[in-house]
């Protein structure tokens, strides 16, 4: 079964920062589209990528995902 | 792995190609290959792609390096699914077809075949499963 995040504020903290998509990307080691697929709920980041989030933002996990 | 390793690994299968098949032209072994009239011919040909290969690594260096992520790992694992999946699929049709009317094509010519088809499917496999990840 496909698994789908209930919460989302990925967008939110990213603007929140003044961040461009671009930008969070380079941060995280990632591609530019995989950050859109994300915030549109389309994909589901790994635990590594997440914990990058969380490092990049200064917050828990938890606060950016919730399944 | 890195890089370098990478490079240096494809420059000695490069050598190792290009030996075997002068080896094995010269003692006249593997003739009567297909298209290319000796397997040691074919070894040669191989080699010659494969040492353009690792010129373009040398030359181009890092505009050939392409940037992959997660995402992009996770499409290749489901396209790859859905392309075993169409092989097997393939090989119970090409059974039924074999059934009703012999297949006499060479061996060599059917798996290229079957290689440029699964080469397709995951082509667009991958392509369409992008759009939805």
């Amino acid at each position: 079964m496909k698994m789908k995040l209930k919460i989302n504020r990925l967008k939110k903290f990213r603007e929140r920062c003044g961040m461009t998509q671009e930008k969070l990307a380079e941060r995280a080691g990632v591609t530019r589209q995989t950050i859109i697929s994300i915030e549109n709920n389309r994909y589901v980041p790994s635990l590594p990528l997440a914990l990058k989030f969380a490092k990049i933002f200064k917050c828990r996990v938890e606060d950016i995902f919730k399944t | 792995m890195k890089e370098k390793t990478k490079t240096k690994i494809m420059g000695i299968s490069t050598m190792c190609f290009f030996i075997a098949g002068i080896t094995l032209n010269h003692f006249n072994i593997g003739v009567n290959f297909p298209v290319f009239s000796s397997l040691g011919n074919w070894l040669i040909y191989a080699g010659f792609v494969e040492l353009i290969m690792v010129a373009a690594r040398l030359t181009l260096g890092k505009k050939l390096k392409r940037e992959t992520d997660e995402r992009m790992e996770f499409v290749a694992t489901k396209a790859l699914r859905i392309t075993f999946l169409s092989f097997i699929a393939l090989a119970f049709v090409i059974m039924i077809i074999d059934g009703i009317k012999t297949i006499t094509m060479p061996y060599s010519i059917f798996v290229s075949y079957l290689v440029c088809f699964m080469l397709v499917i995951y082509f667009i496999s991958y392509r369409v499963l992008l759009r939805f990840y």
